[in-house]
């Protein structure tokens, strides 16, 4: 038994200190193209530490989102960049090439990096070893939730007004981005046979493995927002693959699609204030089906989402106005 | 039903009516114009709703879900929190009339879902009572913020938004990293429940830091002002306007309450630094916005002074509470307005004359009179001089740094005041005179005049309404028992 | 209970690496690689001590927190990266003009 309990010790030490050589690798590697590939390393390295710290859900949305789009976004980022720098000025990214005075100049920030971190580590080192929480309240009011899983209940019903705003957030980076990137070049990949297979197989199983996501996530780890990122994983790929929308559904249905998780958030909403008269109160009756209902369309919203954060430029339609 | 009109949940309608707007400029943005004008309008009636509701039956609690803190979120509306909301909809309303015509076809339909997206993220700021609901609002307000900050799209707007996003972000993670600390300790995320559970340890103190490290950066105190001034200067006017007017109060009004709610508890001599940071960024960013040849940037380096303003309460605070917190609020108001109406007033002549160099104004004042008078009246405010908001708040900061003979705060106020003449008069100086250069003058829309003198109005109606405000603040007492002496 | 610890104290090394290299990096695709990182060693924090419960089921708010803080970061992330991407069609570099001023 305490041959187990070392042994996980010694796994926990080699984890975190993968995780900090991994961060510093992203941050300071040299070469910028090994730093991304560092970064999702990161990623999924993290998502094994989630596991290990006995948050599955969090461990499935680190790895489909923090790890997979993320770093799909850094990829694209820096394959568009690479030939502007070229044409640029030369830039010298390289950090060999900095000035003496400049490597002086790192020693102060990292003096006052290392204040900062040893005072968190003593605010840390003195909370207490055992708290709650709010687990206590999370647990006597999970049968009211509709659901049984936890986390699905504080995102979708204790708090779902912030999941609410926070949907809203990823819509708004989507207008962002179509509103700033209307010039920017999409990319336009030569989809070669293995990607073109690959995707043909991948596609299909990524779309089941969202909607089993999206099921379990009412009693087990998994949710809209795993789900989701499933789901704008498999539109990445069809992407990557060539697969473009059909012209026609570029303009309203496309918006409708894209906005359909916030509006149907708004919708229940309302729909709980008039039956219950309180904003976003689920009857329990009613609460298990509202919460499905909810994430059916927010995952795919959410997925498509993010496949267009990823695409970068808008549709035709938007820049033609 | 036994549900009367007063009674009507004007507070869930100022979150959702924006994010409908937002959302339906999205849907259909041929019609964008009206639509957000439509929404913008009944923000304007929500908040008066509320107002009404909030001064008839006092402070007002909302359980969202039905659940209540500390497994839910509350709203929470006092009459500090009420006078953000209606200023936010008062300024949200000129600002959406100037922009009917400001801007093109094409932006506007990138401009609306944005502003209506920041206008939820302004009323959902002011109406949360958690933290982590603070810190979801934040980004929301933060990126909204920024992607409007670009839509002049010259290489200047970007530089300047990617400043300003970074610094955002890092601002917004500094304040997470302080409410996980605070989670961690108290077990909640509820203002109220956090204030009675509060206190004095290590570990509350690291999260004091980190968030009053990021609300400061993000409010653009000095020396941690400098993405400002090239973001607000080179957003297109509106959002200016909005920035300057609306969105560094958010992250101070955080900064506020959380320092009056849970903090208050810390035996810290932070006021003192507050208070000398504000008093350098009234004398330097009023020394820099001296110093700038074209208006726009004038009035964003106007604006880091102002900010320093605010931050005098807090030393001053100690002995006076109510007074100097009064002040400080009635600052907020009256800056909001004005700081407003004088963007919109640069964005005209910017537009008239086609560039906003100082030196080249040439006869606007005769030209665009509307223009200009909303930009002397908004600089009344601004100097402080009677009657106005702007005078009103400085005598009260004024008054408080008297009565416990802080001489210095006195000197640094006085000087700031003759310095924000200075710039003022020196744009308005120009505005008589002629030009080296005549120029072909552009079209300035009328409604884009009168949306700049309705909001220079406002800053100077406050200046009548003293009273009546600092009874409103005085709802729920925000800052402890006390009365105001006018 | 020494897990729980080791991996906030990860956190917040996370934490101060990213913060270091947000300020000393020059490139901006590095300085939103370090922003991602702070990001992730404040929920490292926040989950590791959530599992301070004495019946071993962790604290399922903070999980929901980080949750939504996983979705916030990659939408800052998209809006960053595709102003990179303007900043350096414009400049020619991904990087600040003026560096050095600070």
């Amino acid at each position: 038994m305490e041959a187990l309990a070392l042994l996980q010790d010694v796994f926990d030490i080699l984890l975190g200190f993968g995780l900090l050589w991994l961060a510093w690798l992203a941050l300071f590697s040299l070469d910028l193209f090994r730093s991304i590939v560092s970064f999702i390393s990161f990623g999924l390295l993290m998502a094994i530490i989630w596991v290990r710290l006995d948050a599955p859900d969090v461990a499935l949305a680190e790895a489909a989102i923090g790890a997979g789009l993320t770093g799909a976004l850094f990829l694209a980022a820096f394959a568009k960049l690479q030939p502007a720098s070229v044409n640029g000025k030369g830039s010298s990214i390289n950090p060999q090439k900095q000035s003496s005075r400049k490597q002086l100049l790192r020693w102060l920030p990292a003096l006052i990096m290392l204040w900062i971190a040893s005072g968190l580590t003593i605010a840390i080192l003195a909370l207490p070893p055992h708290a709650t929480g709010l687990t206590s309240e999370v647990t006597s009011n999970l049968t009211a939730s509709g659901v049984s899983n936890p986390v699905t209940a504080v995102l979708l019903n204790f708090r779902g007004y912030d999941t609410l705003l926070e949907i809203v957030v990823l819509l708004l980076a989507l207008l962002a981005v179509w509103s700033i990137g209307s010039s920017v070049p999409s990319i336009e990949s030569e989809p070669g046979p293995v990607l073109d297979t690959l995707s043909r197989l991948l596609v299909p199983i990524l779309i089941m493995v969202s909607a089993y996501l999206l099921w379990v996530g009412a009693h087990a780890p998994g949710g809209a927002f795993q789900a989701g990122a499933v789901l704008g994983a498999a539109g990445v790929l069809l992407v990557l693959s060539g697969w473009k929308l059909y012209p026609g559904l570029e303009g309203f249905p496309l918006r409708l699609v894209l906005t359909a998780g916030s509006i149907t958030f708004v919708v229940i909403a309302i729909l709980t204030m008039l039956v219950s008269g309180t904003f976003m109160q689920f009857p329990p009756a009613q609460a298990s089906i509202l919460i499905l209902i909810l994430e059916m369309v927010a995952t795919l919203s959410i997925g498509v989402t993010l496949a267009a954060l990823f695409i970068g430029s808008p549709p035709t339609d938007i820049k033609k106005l | 039903m036994g549900i009367t009109f007063i009674d009507f949940p004007w507070a869930i309608a100022l979150i959702l009516l924006p994010l409908t707007g937002g959302l339906s400029c999205f849907l259909w943005p041929s019609v964008s114009k009206i639509l957000g004008l439509v929404t913008v309008i009944g923000v304007m009636l929500s908040a008066t709703g509320l107002g009404w509701l909030v001064i008839d039956k006092g402070v007002y609690h909302y359980l969202v879900g039905g659940w209540g803190a500390p497994l839910g979120i509350e709203l929470y509306v006092d009459g500090l929190s009420l006078l953000m909301l209606m200023v936010t909809a008062l300024v949200a309303l000129g600002v959406s009339i100037y922009s009917i015509h400001y801007f093109e076809l094409s932006y506007q339909r990138r401009f609306w879902p944005l502003w209506l997206f920041l206008l939820t993220a302004l009323n959902a700021l002011f109406l949360s009572a958690d933290i982590f609901n603070l810190y979801v609002t934040l980004e929301l307000m933060g990126l909204a913020a920024v992607a409007l900050a670009t839509l002049t799209g010259s290489h200047d707007a970007f530089t300047a938004a990617m400043r300003y996003l970074l610094a955002t972000l890092l601002g917004s993670l500094a304040f997470l990293f302080g409410v996980v600390l605070l989670y961690h300790s108290f077990g909640s995320l509820d203002i109220a429940v956090l204030s009675e559970r509060f206190e004095s340890n290590i570990t509350a103190w690291a999260a004091f830091g980190l968030i009053s490290a990021g609300l400061v950066l993000k409010t653009a105190l000095f020396p941690m002002h400098f993405w400002l001034p090239p973001a607000h200067a080179n957003a297109p006017a509106p959002v200016s306007a909005v920035l300057s007017a609306l969105v560094v109060k958010a992250s101070f009004y955080i900064l506020l309450r959380l320092w009056l709610e849970i903090f208050s508890q810390l035996d810290t001599d932070v006021d003192i630094l507050f208070g000398f940071l504000g008093s350098i960024a009234i004398i330097w960013g009023s020394l820099q916005a001296l110093r700038q040849t074209r208006i726009k940037l004038l009035v964003a380096y106007s604006t880091v002074a102002q900010v320093g303003y605010l931050f005098l309460a807090f030393p001053l605070a100690e002995k006076v509470g109510v007074t100097a917190w009064s002040a400080a609020v009635y600052l907020i108001l009256s800056h909001a307005l004005a700081k407003s109406a004088m963007f919109l007033a640069a964005g005209n002549l910017l537009r008239f004359g086609g560039h906003d160099r100082i030196a080249d104004l040439d006869r606007v004042a005769q030209r665009l009179p509307i223009t200009v008078a909303a930009f002397a009246l908004a600089g009344v405010s601004i100097m402080g001089l009677p009657p106005s908001g702007g005078f009103i708040s400085k005598w009260l900061l004024l008054q408080s740094a008297l009565v416990q003979s802080q001489w210095g705060l006195v000197g640094v106020m006085l000087i700031g005041g003759v310095l924000a003449a200075a710039y003022i008069f020196k744009v308005l100086g120009r505005a008589f005179t002629q030009a080296p250069l005549p120029h072909e003058p552009g079209v300035v829309p009328a409604t884009m005049e009168w949306a700049a003198l309705l909001l220079a109005g406002g800053a100077i109606l406050l200046g009548f309404f003293a009273s009546e405000i600092l009874a409103i603040i005085e709802i729920g007492s925000p800052f402890g028992a006390g009365e105001v002496k006018l | 209970m020494n897990t729980v610890f080791l991996y906030a104290l990860v956190g917040i090394g996370l934490f101060c690496l990213g913060l270091f290299a947000l300020i000393v990096q020059a490139h901006l695709l590095r300085k939103i690689l370090a922003i991602n990182i702070m990001g992730s060693g404040v929920f490292l924090i926040l989950v590791a001590l959530a599992r301070r419960t004495e019946g071993g089921i962790p604290d399922p708010v903070p999980h929901a927190m980080v949750i939504t803080g996983i979705v916030v970061a990659v939408s800052a992330t998209a809006l960053a990266l595709v102003m990179i991407l303007k900043v350096t069609e414009s400049s020619g570099q991904p990087e600040f003009p003026d560096e050095e001023s600070k």
